[in-house]
């Protein structure tokens, strides 16, 4: 009477004991993952360490000379040398900005096409989405390198790199936001028989607004450092001027010109948290 | 001929995987109506409605409103015709981050030139219908709030308000209720009921209540996996022929038949 019971009790525990086994033999193999994932990385590690012919005495060396550096050429600054830098801190500012609506102009044209639910057809989304990743594969600074060898130096290149760069970017980001947009919304709108332009003014944009703005202010913000940089393969702004005094070794007017990119990015970034603020 | 407001005439949908959702479905309306589409999940009581407004394209047969065929009408045709006919949505559909009248207002958009509308740049005229709308609808006091700060049962409302506003002919509405409480629902289709008597107008409710359809609607249609299965008085629906369209067996061996 008893034996089926017992006999289903023994099958019980059997089938437990396999599964813990199968429980231990994942987790083995999980733990030979790891190893081997860990013995990867080491072996990047040594590769770049040799590579890069890395010495931690080089670091303590290096800080010293930086800090000799610091101390004894850039320090103190020579504010007697601000007002030559009114003017490329200007023409930064202009870059970034006019750079800005370039890109911006561009971008809502492209990320529309480029988006699969309001591009004209679905070839064009593909031919605008290839075109918007080429632009962003090259970064501002080498279609600066590009553009001073075509058009020559000043802040026209630099505006110029800052605005392709810029598509790149941007319209990926509003092509993305509007593939989110809620559609049912949109087909509210359209059932009421408004045409395409009041489909994409009433339903589409109110949806698409607050990634917009968010998205061309930070880009206002990346725009700011990317021009302080761009001057030094000759594309205008604050730091064209301060590659000039450097290789003039004149640092303490150099470190005027450091002193100024800090202050233009943190008001311009706290300008922009602002703006952000009050739009959104 | 002449009192027939809207008639679908063999009216199929077959979506592009395949799936049958409207197999011949004719079917006449008159003015001033207000009908209840019942019938189980998946029946095609969606897919009838936005074959109306072409929300999407039927695959054949014809579409026939106001004594005009609009099947295939194209551009600015269709937006004329769909100027013509409200739809409310079962998610209410409101433009979330804009205010209570703005969506209200978008009723007029087919009515104005596509640059005002696309900016929103409503007249006066409209504006203070659309005030008015809102009034009638108990919302006058919601007016300047963002549509999604208000409740399901308000945001309805202002669904209902936006179909006003397009002074149309005909109201289609998709489940207008199944998101609600009892008590916003019992409000929601009383403002249908009104509004369908006191302007005139058409109305065809996509319901899943078999009771609410039968205390508010003059007539229901029931519809099973894409055909006309009932079309009669509330009180001609009985408990039988309330089976038979919600009987899934039926459907099974209908499917495998
Ligand atoms: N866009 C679509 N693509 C493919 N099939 C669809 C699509 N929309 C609906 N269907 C199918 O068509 C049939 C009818 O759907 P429909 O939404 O019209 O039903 P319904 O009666 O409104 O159901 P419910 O009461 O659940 O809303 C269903 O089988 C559904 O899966
Ligand atoms: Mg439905």
């Amino acid at each position: 009477m008893n034996l089926p019971l017992e006999e289903a009790l023994q099958q019980q525990s059997n089938k437990q004991q396999l599964q813990y086994e199968a429980y231990k033999s994942r987790k083995r193999s999980l733990l030979y993952n790891r190893y081997f994932i860990l013995g990867i990385l080491a072996i990047l590690i040594i590769w770049s360490w040799v590579g890069t012919k890395f010495h931690i005495m080089d670091l303590f060396s290096g800080f010293s000379n930086m800090a000799i550096f610091i101390f004894q050429d850039l320090l103190p600054p020579d504010f007697t040398t601000i007002p030559s830098f009114v003017g490329p801190i200007l023409e930064t500012l202009y870059m970034s900005y006019v750079g800005l609506l370039f890109s911006v102009t561009f971008s809502l044209f492209f990320g529309l096409m480029a988006a699969k639910n309001t591009t004209v057809h679905p070839a064009v989304a593909i031919v605008s989405r290839s075109f918007i990743a080429f632009l962003r594969s090259i970064p501002a600074m080498v279609w600066g390198i590009l553009l001073v060898a075509a058009i020559g130096l000043g802040p026209l290149a630099g505006t110029l790199a800052l605005g392709l760069s810029g598509i790149g970017i941007l319209g990926k980001a509003f092509a993305d936001l509007l593939e989110e947009i809620d559609e049912n919304q949109v087909n509210a709108v359209r059932a009421t028989g408004a045409n395409w332009y009041q489909v994409i003014g009433q339903a589409v944009w109110p949806q698409f607004k607050p990634g917009f703005v968010g998205w061309s202010l930070y880009k206002m913000d990346l725009n700011i450092r990317e021009a302080s940089v761009l001057g030094v393969v000759g594309a205008g702004g604050i730091g064209f001027a301060l590659e000039g005094s450097i290789s003039l070794f004149q640092y303490q007017q150099a470190s005027v010109g450091i002193l100024a990119i800090f202050a233009l990015i943190l008001v311009v970034e706290f300008i922009t948290a602002k703006l952000r603020e009050k739009i959104i | 001929m002449t009192d027939i407001f809207l008639e679908t005439r063999n009216l199929k949908k077959v979506y592009p995987d395949g799936t049958e959702a409207l197999k011949n479905i004719t079917l006449t309306f008159n003015k001033g109506e207000l009908v209840s589409i019942i019938g189980p999940s998946g029946a095609g009581k969606s897919t009838f409605l936005r074959s109306i407004n072409r929300l999407n394209q039927p695959s054949s047969g014809e579409v026939i409103f106001q004594n005009e065929q609009i099947t295939n009408v194209k551009g600015k045709k269709l937006l004329l015709v769909r100027r013509q006919i409200g739809m409310i949505f079962q998610d209410f559909n409101l433009i979330k981050r804009s205010t209570t009248v703005r969506n209200v207002l978008h009723g007029r958009l087919g009515y104005m030139s596509s640059l005002k509308g696309a900016f929103g740049r409503f007249s006066e005229e409209d504006v203070k219908e659309a005030l008015a709308i809102l009034r009638r609808v108990g919302l006058e006091d919601h007016a300047f709030k963002r549509a999604d700060e208000l409740s399901g049962g308000q945001q309805q409302r202002v669904g209902i308000a936006r179909a006003i506003a397009q002074k149309p002919a005909l109201i289609l509405a998709d489940e207008p209720i199944a998101s609600l409480d009892p008590s916003s629902s019992s409000n929601v289709m009383n403002y249908l009921k009104t509004i369908s008597e006191e302007d005139g107008i058409t109305t065809i409710v996509n319901l899943h209540q078999v009771d609410v359809a039968k205390r508010f609607a003059s007539r229901i249609i029931g519809i099973k996996a894409g055909e006309v299965v009932f079309d009669g008085k509330p009180n001609e629906l009985t408990e039988q022929r309330i089976n038979e369209i919600y009987d899934q067996r039926g459907l099974v061996n209908e499917l495998t038949s």
